[in-house]
């Protein structure tokens, strides 16, 4: 297994990583919502939020490369979706730059959702990298989420690994047979290579149950929670909400 | 399409996200109701795999390069509401996990790619299957076009969100939007029709809104023979 990807770095310690994935949950998800419901011309407001997020990326131990490479995320969708709106935007008055002419209202949405989409994707980076994954489900389940719901994604959790290295196996077996991907046709090889990992991991699946219920799975997974919520969690959730809150509000 | 947080406004979010907490609840009432305790690690075998088949991408003209979404295969193997349920838990991991699609427009992306691409995919796949003639063509053709309007269908959703939320004019997003799709849409289509194709020839059993008898001829002689 040489991939570590959806909750990579999860496994440092640090005062973040060792906080209650229920506090990290609910004081990320409280951040995001302050900040999507700031209005775009509060810029010390997005100062603040990105700051408060700087330091706690700076106190979990994250790598910068890390965070930067899973920022690039939202960078296709605001090029595709808002980075045009400037030069078609109307009203709000304009700018000339040049030959083109730039519309205040225009860039005053382009500023918004890219401000907005950073600061929330910075948060959620926060939350993927400081807890594992298993451990943000049973957090989760804790915070009253259906337990079918937890059950299911636990096992798509494990069950992701399992395909991925499938699916490198075949992507290895067809780069080394010349496949360049620059052809149209070659994308009949994509349908027989999704078709091929359909059955493989749904077989295995049929496999795994079989085992795991000789081995006397009745349905729920037992698992222990070492969390407790304590005086740190509270703190760190009430940071989370007044100290943006605040600079909203000063700003 | 995964839809960033900021983009949309608070009723656009509001209204699709209470949709999609009530598609997903229903769902995992069906799951709990029609299938026994083996839905749990099928239904998640059969996200992993949504997950991993869309990490596969392929070239689309104009060196973008588009990924399987799988929403109608989903609904063509699972029926409306697990397939839905399945294709909403895998854009709740994207967007937990690698912060694709944002957390207060995870109920417009579920709304758009699994009540609109595979629910109402579904019910379209269902009305389409009972007009054609019974045979596997005609099956494998009406997922080929299911799955074209299920791409096609989500995108012009995203793009009439985006444009009442005030962040991109529909006049601009709608058309650039459905533009680009109806050329993913082809490939989607293409690539379910030979998964499906293929998992009829080999696991018939499998696909759960296949529920003609079998005819001598639609299979090969080498299939006859097994």
């Amino acid at each position: 297994m040489k991939h570590v990807f959806l909750d990579e770095y999860s496994d440092l310690s640090s005062p973040v990583h060792q906080l209650d994935p229920r506090a990290k949950l609910v004081g990320l998800v409280a951040f995001i919502i302050i900040c999507v419901s700031t209005p775009p011309d509060r810029y010390a407001a997005f100062a603040a939020y990105l700051g408060l997020e700087l330091v706690l990326v700076l106190i979990s131990r994250l790598p910068w490369r890390h965070v930067l490479k899973r920022l690039l995320v939202v960078l296709p969708f605001i090029l595709v979706v808002a980075a045009f709106l400037p030069f078609f935007g109307k009203g709000g008055g304009s700018y000339n730059l040049g030959p083109l002419t730039v519309s205040a209202h225009g860039l005053l949405v382009l500023w918004n959702v890219a401000a907005k989409s950073t600061v929330s994707v910075l948060a959620v980076i926060l939350l993927s990298s400081t807890t594992p994954f298993p451990e943000l489900l049973k957090g989760m389940e804790k915070l009253k989420v259906p337990v079918l719901l937890t059950t299911i994604l636990s096992f798509m959790y494990r069950y992701v690994f399992v395909l991925m290295d499938e699916l490198q196996r075949m992507r290895r077996a067809r780069d080394s047979r010349g496949w360049s991907g620059k052809w149209f046709w070659q994308g009949k090889v994509i349908g027989h290579m999704i078709a091929a990992l359909f059955l493989r991991s749904y077989e295995r699946g049929e496999r795994v149950y079989a085992a795991m219920l000789a081995r006397g799975y009745e349905g729920n997974a037992r698992a222990i929670y070492l969390y407790d919520f304590g005086i740190m969690e509270a703190g760190f959730v009430s940071m989370l909400a007044l100290f943006p809150l605040a600079a909203r509000l000063i700003s | 399409m995964h839809i960033p947080d900021g983009f949309l406004n608070t009723g656009v979010s509001v209204v699709t996200g209470v949709a999609a907490a009530g598609a997903v609840g229903y769902g995992l009432y069906k799951a709990r109701e029609e299938l026994d305790e083996k839905s749990v690690p099928m239904l998640a075998l059969c996200a992993a795999f949504v997950f991993a088949a869309q990490m596969l991408n392929f070239p689309i003209a104009g060196g973008t390069s588009g990924h399987f979404l799988g929403g109608a295969l989903a609904a063509v193997l699972l029926g409306p509401w697990l397939g839905g349920l399945v294709i909403a838990l895998v854009l709740l991991v994207q967007c937990l996990g690698f912060a694709d699609g944002g957390l207060t427009a995870l109920g417009a992306n579920i709304f758009n790619m699994a009540l609109i691409g595979t629910i109402l995919a579904y019910y379209f796949f269902y009305g389409l299957k009972s007009m054609l003639p019974k045979s596997r063509a005609y099956f494998l053709a009406a997922a080929g076009v299911t799955a074209w309007l299920s791409v096609f269908l989500a995108s012009g959703a995203c793009a009439i969100e985006l444009a009442v939320s005030g962040t991109s004019p529909l006049g601009v997003a709608l058309p650039a939007m459905l533009g680009v799709h109806a050329l993913i849409g082809m490939v989607e289509a293409a690539i379910t029709v030979l998964v499906i194709g293929v998992v009829l020839a080999v696991r018939p059993d499998l696909v759960g809104t296949y529920d003609y008898r079998p005819l001598l001829a639609d299979y090969g002689e080498a299939e006859v023979s097994r």
